[in-house]
Formats: structure tokens, sequence, C-alpha cells
């Protein structure tokens, strides 16, 4: 098994450290960076998100793959970037204010991360003005990804995605919503751009946007 | 007409329940005790509050209920591998002085009426996020299971000890027991994963109490848990409150109805919401109460006590019972 074969399985099975040290093997191996990326990473999370999908319950194991995917990201990332690759779009990422979950946007943001996407992570409990103060910061931004698991902060997820309909200088910007309160009527209500049930899709809609 | 204990255990043995059981009327709900007191929650809308566990949990204005803080200063248990450094369960040896008023507080219920229901939270799954933080704690059922056990027996070894003081102080016929296992669409951990860490602790902490008097099991759990079923009933829970309407309640009775009874239905965020209207609460009850019919089934919203977020939402759903009961029940 070649070493970037072993990268891919170690992180489809979910093994952060193994993963961190296969990457820097092959590093020194000059395996490029590019090729662990394309060959092993993005079809190991692809392959780790259809277990999720047809294994309902095993969230340690997508887990723990995302982790070795992040871990993974972090140490290629610099490299990445010194080779010329440019990520497939900005997104700015958020669980709405009043709402502390921040599991499936992790998810999400790893799924993104994974696909192409540069991510900025604004975190839980975040406000309507922290979302534009983010988006008008970093204009490359062309995508907002909101999440909410609970129903009470529904209203605040409608407000913010009112806020950005609104500013004229932010019109071009897509908006995603996502979330165990959040289903495709709200999101169509609201106005939202978009709209999937779980983090593996989310990635894949987003680049419908993009490609 | 039968009172509201006779009338539960009507309609989970199956026999002829007079009415639906409404909500949560048939428990009389026992929340403090020496350790609860001494063991602080948040107060909603004011500030963050540290447990006798360590744990700092705060409770936002407009939420249903409160949330661990789990940056890094305020993860209790900051590595799995040396758990033991970090949790330290507290003291349960209060004397028979402190418990005095408790035990009268129990003593007024009528228990012809009323099961007197001690209230416990949070279960062993939740004990094990709330000190971890959630990713940590499942990512370390994965990659830690055998330090992920001995936390799960310290925490199990806990409890025994709590249902021990309960039994003896409060001599309650019920418990309500609160362990959140799943998200709305599936179980946080595998069925597998359940029966190897979680199941063997629930089979001593429920079997413990059955053996010590406790007639009734009441385990609350708003999520989907269809998977679970098997190891509630192997357990010895006899209704599970707070099932959502995604683990196809319907199905669930023609299963296992008889075994079990299934307490809710009434998914919180179909009703308890900013917009609610007598109306819509009357569509949602209806649509539920007619969907499962009138045994093993008690129709709830599956929030984890008789509260709602919104004023006024509770009490309208137990008016809607109370109606449609009467259509139902002729």
């Amino acid at each position: 098994m070649t070493i970037v074969q072993r990268i891919k399985e170690a992180i489809e099975v979910g093994r952060p450290k193994e993963t961190e040290k296969l990457i820097k093997q092959a590093l020194s191996e000059n395996v490029k960076p590019s090729v662990m990326l394309e060959e092993a990473m993005i079809p190991a999370m692809r392959s780790a998100g259809e277990y999720y999908r047809n294994n309902d319950g095993d969230i340690p194991r997508i887990l723990a793959a995302a982790r070795s995917m992040r871990k993974g990201l972090d140490i290629l990332e610099p490299y990445i970037e010194t080779e010329g690759g440019k990520p497939l779009a900005t997104i700015v990422l958020g669980t709405v204010k009043g709402d502390l979950h921040d599991m499936g946007k992790n998810l999400v943001a790893i799924m993104f991360r994974s696909a192409g996407f540069k991510v900025i992570d604004l975190g839980v409990d975040v406000s309507e003005k922290e979302f534009l103060k983010a988006v008008r910061k970093n204009p490359d931004v062309s995508l907002v990804c909101i999440s909410s698991l609970l129903t009470t902060a529904m209203p605040e997820m409608r407000h913010v995605v009112k806020t950005f309909r609104e500013s004229k200088d932010l019109a071009h910007i897509k908006i995603m919503v996502g979330g165990g309160s959040v289903d495709q009527e709200f999101a169509d209500d609201i106005g939202a751009d978009a709209y999937t049930e779980t983090a593996v899709d989310a990635a894949e809609k987003a680049k419908t946007f993009f490609v | 007409m039968l009172t509201k204990r006779q009338n539960l255990l009507e309609t989970i043995r199956g026999g002829k329940p007079d009415r639906y059981v409404n909500q949560y009327e048939a428990f009389a709900m026992i929340v403090p005790n020496p350790y609860m007191v001494n063991s602080p929650g948040p107060v909603c809308g004011q500030g963050p509050v540290k447990n006798a566990w360590g744990v700092t949990n705060i409770w936002p204005e407009g939420t249903p209920g409160s949330f661990p803080i789990h940056d890094e200063e305020h993860i209790v248990c900051k590595d799995i591998t040396h758990w033991r450094d970090y949790v330290h369960a507290p003291r349960l040896d209060y004397s028979d002085a402190e418990w005095e008023p408790f035990i009268k507080e129990a003593e007024k219920i009528d228990r012809n009426e009323y099961f007197a229901t001690q209230f416990i939270a949070p279960g062993i799954f939740e004990q094990c996020h709330h000190l971890q933080e959630i990713q940590n704690c499942l990512i370390n059922f994965y990659e830690e299971p055998e330090c992920t056990k001995e936390l799960i027996e310290y925490l199990t070894e806990w409890e025994l000890q709590y249902a021990e003081k309960i039994c003896k102080y409060i001599k309650p016929d019920a418990i309500f027991h609160h362990d959140d296992w799943g998200s709305q669409t599936s179980t946080f951990i595998s069925p597998d994963m359940f029966e190897e860490f979680i199941f063997p602790a629930y089979k001593k902490i429920y079997g413990y109490y059955k053996e010590h008097g406790v007639e009734l099991i009441v385990h609350h759990a708003d999520c989907y848990a269809a998977t679970l079923v098997p190891y509630m009933i192997e357990a010895g829970v006899d209704i599970w409150q707070g099932v959502m309407t995604s683990n196809k309640i319907d199905e669930l009775i023609a299963k296992y109805g008889g075994k079990i009874t299934f307490m809710g239905g009434i998914d919180s965020a179909s009703v308890d919401r900013p917009d609610w209207t007598p109306e819509l609460v009357e569509r949602e009850v209806r649509k539920s109460c007619t969907a499962y019919g009138t045994k093993y089934y008690i129709p709830n919203t599956t929030q984890g006590l008789g509260i709602s977020t919104f004023p006024g939402v509770y009490e309208q759903v137990s008016e809607a019972i109370e109606k449609i009961s009467k259509e139902l029940f002729k």
C-alpha cells in the first residue's frame, strides 16, 4: 500500500495521530501536497461522508475522520498555498445568536474545507452585526452559512438573512442555512439561497454556486 | 373515574384508561434534595453557574434550557486519559437532618392520585459530554474506549450511591431520568456502541431502582432513539418520554407496545415557537393523538419537564389534549 493510500485509510477510519504522522512522512518523501489532497484526503472525506449517510448514529467515527482531515489540512495548507492553489470560494460560517450548538457547524466547516473552500468560522452565538462585519472585512467572501439547532434562534436567523438582503453592498452574497431547527420550507420563507439536511450535502450544494 | 395514577397504569398496561394521560399530570415531580441544593444550576437570563461536578452552565434568555460552557478554560476533563485528575464526584454524605425537609415534602404527595417522582439529570451519557465537551466525548468513545469505560463506571457507581439515598429518604414511586442519546434524526453513538458503553450502566441504575421499590422508570430523551428501544426495555424503562415524531412512533407502538409506553409525539419545535396559536397547537395535538392511538401512548410535548419556552404553550397543549381525549375516549 502506498503512503497516499495509507493516508486515505487513516482518515476514513478516523485516526488523527496516524494521519498527521503519515502526512509528515509523505512530505519528507517529497510527495506533492496536491496529490495527497486530491488522491487521499478529499476521497477519504467523501467516503467518510457516505459512511455517515448510510450508518445512522456512528457520529464518533465521522468526527474522528473529520478531526483527522483537519489535522491533515492544518499541515498541508501552507504548502498548498505556495503551489498556487486557489480556494473554490471563501465562506463565512457561524451558529446564529441565541444558540451555542457547534457540532453540526464544525462538521460543515470540515466538509467545506475538504471540498476546497476557505472557511472563516465565526463560532457560536453570532449576531447579525458580527456576520456583516466579517463579510465586509473579507471582500473575497461570497457565501455565508448560518446554522441553528434551537427553534428559539430561528427568528434571529430570519433577521440575519433579511439584513443581508437589504444591504446593497452585500447583494452578491449567497446564503445557506442549516441545522436541526431548519427545513426547506423555512429556508425558502426567509429567502435563503439554499438549505441542505446534512453537512456532506452542504458542501456539494455550495459547489454548484461556483463551478 | 380513575385517578391520574390509575389511568396511567391502565394506559401503559394496555388496560382500560378512561382518558388520555395528559402530559405530566400523573407525576408529582420532586426536584430538590440535599445534593441538588448543593449543585446549583443557572437561572434563565442570568449568568453562568458552576455545579458540584465543576461544570459551568449558562441558560441564555429565550432558549429552552441550560447549556455547559465548553471553552478551553471551562472544560472540566481536558484529557480523558487522565480523567481521574480532573473528575471528582461530589459528596453524597448528607445527614438525616439535611434530608428531613425534603422527606416532609415528599410525604405531602397524594400517592393514590400521583406518582411521587424523583427528577434526575443529567444522565450518564450527558455527564460524559458535560465534563468533556460533546465532540471530544464522542471521539473518545472511538479513540479512547478503555478510559471512556472507566469514566462511565465511575459515574455509574456515583449514581448508584445517589439512588441508594433517594430510595432510602424519598421513597419515590417513579423516577424521571434524563439522558439524551441523539439528535433529531440519529443517535449520537451507534446501537452497538450504546450496548457496549451505556447500556450496562442503565441496567445497573434502573435495576437498582426497580429492586428498591420504584414502580415506574421514565426515561427522558427528546431525540431520535428508535434503534435503542430494545435496550430501554431490557434496562427496565417503562415510559420513554420525549419521543420525537422522527422515531415513527406508530411503528414503535405496534412493535413494542405492552413492553414500553411512548410519551411525547408532539415535537416541541412544532408548537413551542414564537408564532404559536391555539389552532396550531390543536392541529398538532390532534395529528399525534389520531396517529398514535390510546394505548401505550401519552400525548406530550417533547420538553423534559412540564414547561414551555414560550408562555402558555404547555397549558394550551394540555387543553387541546383534554378536548381531543373527550372525542377519542367515548
